[in-house]
C-alpha cells in the first residue's frame, strides 16, 4: 500500500491532475472567451521558476513563493495581455508563442538566478509526513483541481459566463450591449494566466527538479491537443482528453507496454507522431472533439419554451 | 563605424535564407489565407535531404540544391493534397487551420526525428575559403549563399507580379468564385504555389544547414520569425517580405553582437507587437 501512495504512481496522478487543470484553462481561455493562447509553457514555467527561485535562491516562505509565483505570471500576463489581446487570433497565437520562447530563453541563460541547464533543486514538499508527503501533495493538487473544474462549471451558467462566451462568438454585438469587452477580456486573461503560473508552481513540488528543458513547446502542444481530443466547448474536455493522451500513452504504454529496451528511444517520436496524427484527424472530421457540441442551457430551454 | 559595417553584412547573411522562407510561406497565407506551421517542417526536410545527398551519398554540395529543393516542393504538394485541401473543403475554420498545421509539424518533426535520429548532421563541404567584404570576414559559402538567394528572390518577385501564373494566384487569393469564373483552375494554380513555396523553403532550410548544422528542429527554431516576418511584412506581400526579413536579419545581429540572443528574441517581440499596434492606428 505504501508503495502506491509514493513513488511513480502518485507522481504519474499528480502530473497528469496538474495537465488535466491546464487543458480545463484552456478551455476557459480558448473553448469559452476564444483567446488563442500558445504559450501556456511561458506561463507555467514562468510560475514553476519564479516559485523555485524564491524559494530556493532566496529562501522565502514554500507559501509566499506560491503566492509570489502566482501574482508575478498575472502581473505579466496583465502586461503582455493589455498589448496584444486587442489584436487579431493569428497575432494573440504568435505573440504567446514568442512569449513562451523568451521565458525558455531567459530560464536557460540567466545562470545567476535558474542556474540555467545545471537545474535548480531539491523543491521540497510543503510538509512533512514521512512516506506519505507524496500522497498528501497529490490531495492538495486533487482539491485544487475538483475547484477549478466546480468553479467552471458554474461559470458556464454566470451572467459572467455569457458575456465571455459572447465575446467569442459576437464582440461587436457585446460592445454594442454597452459590454466592456477588452476589459473583461484582459482581466479574465489574467486570472485563468496567473493560475496557469500557478499550477506550474504546484508542478515544481511534484518534479523536485527544475530544468529548461521541461519548458519545451511540447506541454503547449499536448495540452492543446487534451483540450481538442476531449472537446474544447465542453467542462470535462479536458479531462477527457488528458486521461486519453497523457494517461494512456505517456504513463500505461510507456510504464506497462511490452517494449524491448531496443526500441524504447522510438517511442517518444512514435508517441508525437500519434499526437500530430489525432489533431489532425480530430480538426478534420470531429472539430468539437470527443464530447461534441455543447448541450443548451437552461436559459436557452426557456426562450425556446416562450 | 565596425559595429555598422558588422552589423549590415552579417544581418543580410542572416536574412537571406529568412528572405526566401518568408516569401514561400507568404505564398500560402495569401493563397489560402492561414497560417502554415507544418512550413517549418518543409524548411527542415529540404537541409535533410541536401544534407543526404551530400554527407552520405558523396555528391558536391551546389548540385545538391537542385533536387533537394523540388523534393521538398514535392512533399508541400503532398501535405497540401493529404491534409490541407480535404481541411479546407470540410471548411475548417481559420484558427482550427493553424492547429491542424501544428499537429502536422509535430508529425512530420517526430517522424524525420525517427528517420534520421536526433543527432545533428553537418555538411561535407571542402574547406570554404574566408574572404573579406569591408574589413567583415565572411565564408564564400556565404557568399554565394546570398547571390543564390538574390536571383531567385528576384526570380520569384518576376513571377508573382509579371506573369500569367502570377496573377492567376493573386486573383484567386482574392475572390475563388470570380477567379473560377474567369477560368482559372484552382487546383492546378493551388498546386504551382504549394510547389513553389516548397521547395522556397527548401532552399532556406538548405542553406541554415550549411551555414550551422542540420537537426530535426532546425525548421520549428526559425518558423516564429518567419510568421512574424510575414505578419509584419504583409500578407503575400512578397516587398513586404523582404522588407521585413532584411530588418529582422540586422535586428538579429544588432541586438547579438551588443549583447546576447534572449534580448533579440524579446526585441523581436516587442518589434513585432509594436508594428501591428501601429498599423491598427495608422491603417
Amino acid at each position: 500500500m505504501v508503495e502506491l501512495l509514493s513513488g511513480y504512481v502518485m507522481y504519474s496522478l499528480s502530473y497528469i491532475l496538474i495537465f488535466v487543470a491546464l487543458a480545463t484553462l484552456l478551455h476557459l481561455q480558448f473553448g469559452l472567451t476564444g483567446i488563442v493562447n500558445f504559450g501556456i509553457v511561458g506561463f507555467w514555467g514562468l510560475g514553476m521558476y519564479v516559485f523555485g527561485v524564491s524559494l530556493l535562491q532566496y529562501n522565502f516562505p514554500y507559501i509566499v513563493s506560491l503566492i509570489l509565483a502566482t501574482v508575478l505570471t498575472g502581473v505579466v500576463a496583465l502586461a503582455l495581455g493589455r498589448v496584444i489581446l486587442d489584436l487579431d487570433n493569428q497575432a494573440i497565437l504568435v505573440a504567446t508563442l514568442a512569449f513562451a520562447t523568451v521565458v525558455r530563453y531567459i530560464v536557460t541563460t540567466e545562470k545567476w538566478l535558474t542556474r540555467g541547464v545545471l537545474g535548480l533543486g531539491t523543491v521540497p514538499f510543503p510538509f512533512d509526513l514521512g512516506q506519505y508527503s507524496q500522497f498528501g501533495f497529490f490531495l492538495i493538487i486533487l482539491l485544487v483541481t475538483i475547484a477549478l473544474l466546480l468553479y467552471t462549471y458554474k461559470l458556464g451558467s454566470s451572467p459572467y459566463g455569457r458575456l465571455l462566451a459572447s465575446i467569442q462568438d459576437n464582440e461587436i454585438l457585446a460592445q454594442s450591449l454597452g459590454k466592456p469587452t477588452f476589459r473583461e477580456k484582459l482581466i479574465f486573461f489574467t486570472i485563468t494566466s496567473a493560475l496557469i503560473g500557478f499550477f506550474g508552481a504546484l508542478n515544481a513540488s511534484v518534479e523536485h527538479f527544475l530544468i529548461p528543458h521541461v519548458l519545451t513547446t511540447g506541454v503547449t502542444f499536448t495540452v492543446w491537443i487534451a483540450l481538442i481530443l476531449g472537446g474544447r466547448k465542453r467542462i470535462l474536455g479536458g479531462l477527457i482528453g488528458v486521461i486519453v493522451t497523457i494517461g494512456v500513452l505517456d504513463f500505461i504504454i510507456e510504464t506497462y507496454a511490452p517494449i524491448p529496451t531496443a526500441y524504447a528511444p522510438l517511442v517518444p517520436n512514435l508517441k508525437y507522431m500519434i499526437y500530430g496524427l489525432t489533431l489532425m484527424l480530430i480538426l478534420i472530421f470531429r472539430p468539437l472533439g470527443i464530447l461534441g457540441e455543447k448541450k443548451s442551457t437552461k436559459i436557452l430551454k426557456v426562450i425556446r419554451k416562450l | 563605424m565596425s559595429f555598422l559595417r558588422d552589423t549590415l553584412v552579417l544581418g543580410l547573411i542572416e536574412a537571406a535564407p529568412l528572405v526566401l522562407a518568408a516569401v514561400g510561406f507568404t505564398l500560402i497565407y495569401y493563397l489560402n489565407g492561414f497560417i502554415n506551421v507544418a512550413y517549418a517542417e518543409n524548411i527542415t526536410l529540404g537541409a535533410y535531404f541536401a544534407v543526404v545527398f551530400n554527407s552520405m551519398m558523396g555528391m558536391n554540395f551546389y548540385l545538391t540544391i537542385i533536387p533537394a529543393a523540388v523534393l521538398s516542393g514535392g512533399v508541400s504538394v503532398i501535405t497540401y493534397l493529404i491534409v490541407f485541401k480535404p481541411a479546407l473543403n470540410r471548411g475548417v475554420g481559420r484558427t482550427e487551420m493553424i492547429i491542424l498545421s501544428v499537429g502536422l509539424s509535430f508529425f512530420i518533426r517526430y517522424a524525420s526525428r525517427l528517420v534520421f535520429g536526433a543527432d545533428i548532421l553537418h555538411f561535407d563541404i571542402v574547406s570554404p575559403s574566408y574572404l573579406s567584404v569591408f574589413g567583415t570576414g565572411i565564408t564564400s559559402i556565404q557568399i554565394t549563399a546570398l547571390a543564390l538567394v538574390g536571383v531567385i528572390s528576384v526570380g520569384l518577385y518576376y513571377f508573382i507580379y509579371k506573369t500569367n501564373y502570377g496573377e492567376m494566384m493573386r486573383g484567386l487569393a482574392n475572390n475563388e468564385d470570380l477567379a473560377m469564373i474567369s477560368g482559372i483552375n484552382p487546383t492546378k494554380v493551388s498546386l504551382l504555389i504549394w510547389f513553389i513555396a516548397g521547395t522556397a523553403g527548401g532552399l532556406a532550410g538548405i542553406f541554415y544547414g550549411v551555414f550551422s548544422f542540420v537537426s530535426y528542429s532546425l525548421g520549428w527554431n526559425l518558423i516564429l520569425i518567419i510568421i512574424m516576418i510575414t505578419i509584419v511584412g504583409g500578407i503575400g506581400n512578397v516587398r513586404g517580405a523582404l522588407i521585413a526579413s532584411v530588418g529582422a536579419g540586422i535586428i538579429i545581429t544588432a541586438v547579438t553582437l551588443i549583447t546576447k540572443p534572449l534580448y533579440a528574441e524579446i526585441a523581436l517581440l516587442i518589434f513585432f507587437i509594436g508594428v501591428l499596434k501601429a498599423k491598427k492606428v495608422w491603417g
